[in-house]
């Protein structure tokens, strides 16, 4: 049976389908996720020769892995003998060669075939050692921005950086966010496991209004909190980051979108800088560092989540890339990383991990809503109750950008740009996002 | 290391016994009452996790974030808790592990099952509790909750363990 994908996308509005239909979900693993650059991980999760980390591009289990020359290589995680998986899922270190578990074939940490055992038996056959197909098959194409390490499934397409467009400086000050300029990841790794299509996570990171009806219980509750201490009481880091959510419908409408091709975007910072005593240190010790003005200004690159589609989603301010792994057409892996700001004061580090326990843990106070939500989309979506999904809000209205567009915060500009990236990608057509 | 008597040993169960009760019936403010005001419930990431501050964890709340959860839970519009979470505790191989002038420290292994909505999940594991003794009543400074299986991928944990 061939789907009509034609059918199924307009500009303002998509078919349920899109979010239900196995059949779908293996086609974007193909075309999306098989054409796309995906974040991998970041370089100091494999800091020394022969460290791995291992993860999903798409479908594809892949590990990345330090060589001896230093550079980081992204291979298939399957042994070319018979197949098995090399090393492990999870991270660690493979030594400087990377050995299979099954026959010990032993390979470069850039994936080349280095020994077999038996060698004498592979004479006069058919099966020629030198050749290309008995090593580990690289993923077509790798690039490192920053530290950030992408990579594509595809031979041919963008650079990286063309790629990421106007998202490529969310990128830029997640670093420039370091007094010494870089970051590294640490403190572990949280997941989520959601009961939704992906592509309804992605949708709901530039939602910016479902956040005041979605998290009334945990806005309240904060709210509550604070208003049971003692008067002139600062408020709490904790307070902060979870009654921001109770922000009323004309505070979302006065911040601005950007959605930038491919599917990309970010959304302004809801926070005012916070001033708690370890926020304060922070600025000092990036001020000392790059000076004042330097740091003026990279500060007031505030961001909340940035979108970089299909594969995960940076948080600047406070540290974390939360990546997005497709598991099935309704069920989906988010995994959070938080990284360390080299430079900074070790709280710093440790603001960041409340954030991430906070705000996107599995125990966290604010998702559990947000899941529910996902859920009851999923579940209706499968019903017989309607057909399609809107999209229109603001529709009509965007301004343009190079590379991009932007609207005010209460537009679903995001998902109409999200879906002209994967129509295009999907290969139907759309127009364009505007 | 063996509780002094019985008495001990019966006086300590029947506080852990109180506690799941609590939990059970969502008696969050008598729960909350539980603990020192410095008190910690900390359930780690990752297994023989030592450190919380440079480390996430599953939970890891103070009093201000245990009353805020406990609000939340109480909160009309919680959505993910339509309908609430159901859970029962069990109990066993309650030890003591460590004494100290003020308190001592309490090990015992927990079942929790979890109900809601269309599913039934299950969590084990085992429970640290460093309690401090205030005149008749033991208090919480610690409970640790050490779940077998901590580091896998989970849905909403909503509910204290
Ligand atoms: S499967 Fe890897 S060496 Fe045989
Ligand atoms: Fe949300």
């Amino acid at each position: 049976m061939t789907i009509d994908l034609q059918a199924l996308v307009q500009p303002d509005r998509v078919h349920k389908r899109v979010y239900t239909d196995p059949a779908i979900f293996e086609l974007e693993m193909d075309r999306v996720f098989g054409q796309a650059w995906l974040y991998v991980g970041h370089e100091s999760q494999v800091p020394n020769i022969g460290d791995y980390f291992t993860t999903r591009l798409g479908r594809e289990p892949v590990v990345m892995v330090r060589h001896t020359d230093g550079a980081v290589n992204v291979l298939y995680n399957r042994c070319p003998h018979k197949g098995a998986k090399i090393v492990p899922d999870g991270s660690g270190s493979a030594g400087k060669f990377l050995r299979c578990l099954y026959h010990g074939w032993t390979f470069k940490c850039d994936g080349s075939l280095l020994s077999v055992p038996l060698r004498s038996g592979y004479e006069d056959t058919a099966l020629d050692l030198k050749a290309q197909q008995h090593s580990v098959r690289k993923v077509a194409r790798v690039a490192s921005h920053r530290g950030f390490v992408f990579a594509s499934l595809a031979e041919e397409g963008l650079e990286l950086v063309e790629f990421l467009g106007g998202v490529a400086t969310s990128l830029d000050n997640f670093c420039d966010r370091a007094p010494d300029g870089e970051v590294e990841v640490a403190g572990g790794v949280q997941r989520v496991i959601q009961r939704n299509n992906w592509k309804i996570f992605f949708e709901n990171l530039h939602d910016t209004i479902h956040a005041v009806a979605t998290h009334e219980s945990s806005w309240r509750a904060a709210k509550e909190e604070f208003e049971s201490m003692p008067a002139g009481t600062p408020k709490p880091f904790e307070v902060v980051i979870v009654d921001g959510n109770g922000e009323p419908l004309e505070f979302w409408e006065k911040l601005e979108l950007k959605g930038y091709d491919h599917g990309h975007g970010f959304m302004e910072g809801i926070f005012v800088p916070p001033t708690d005593p370890v926020s304060l240190a922070y600025v000092a010790a990036l001020q000392a560092k790059q000076g004042e003005a330097r740091a003026d200004q990279i500060l007031r690159v505030n961001r909340h989540n940035t979108i970089v589609y299909p594969s995960c989603s940076p948080h600047t301010s406070f540290q974390q890339i939360r990546v997005i792994r497709p598991l099935s057409v309704d069920r989906t892996l988010v995994e959070i990383f938080s990284f360390r700001l080299k430079g900074a004061p070790e709280a710093t580090f440790q603001r960041t991990l409340k954030y991430t326990n906070i705000v996107n843990s599995p125990s966290s106070n604010v998702m559990p809503d947000d899941l529910e939500a996902y859920n009851r989309v999923q579940e209706g979506l499968a019903s017989d109750g309607g057909d399609w999904v809107s999209m229109h809000r603001g529709m009509g209205r965007d301004q343009p950008l190079p590379g991009g567009r932007s609207s005010n915060g209460n537009s679903e500009m995001p998902p109409r740009n999200m879906f002209a990236a994967w129509a295009s990608y999907m290969g139907v057509q759309t127009g364009a996002a505007e | 290391m063996n509780f002094n008597d019985w008495q001990e040993q019966q006086d300590i169960t029947k506080f852990l016994f109180n506690e799941a009760r609590l939990l059970d019936e969502h008696r969050w403010d008598e729960w909350l009452r539980l603990f020192t005001p410095d008190g910690l419930y900390w359930v780690p990431l990752v297994h023989g996790q030592t450190d919380y501050l440079n480390h996430a964890s599953l939970f890891c709340e103070d009093a201000l974030l245990r009353s805020m959860r406990a609000r939340r839970l109480e909160q009309a519009r919680a959505y993910s808790q339509q309908p609430p979470t159901r859970t029962v505790h069990v109990l066993g191989n309650i030890s003591l592990e460590s004494r100290t002038e003020a308190g001592c420290v309490v090990r015992s292994t927990f079942h929790l099952v979890e109900w809601r909505k269309t599913e039934q999940r299950a969590f084990g594991g085992s429970v640290l509790h460093t309690l401090r003794r205030e005149g008749a009543e033991w208090r919480i400074e610690m409970k640790r909750v050490e779940l077998v299986n901590c580091d896998a991928p989970h849905e909403a944990l909503q509910v204290f363990m």
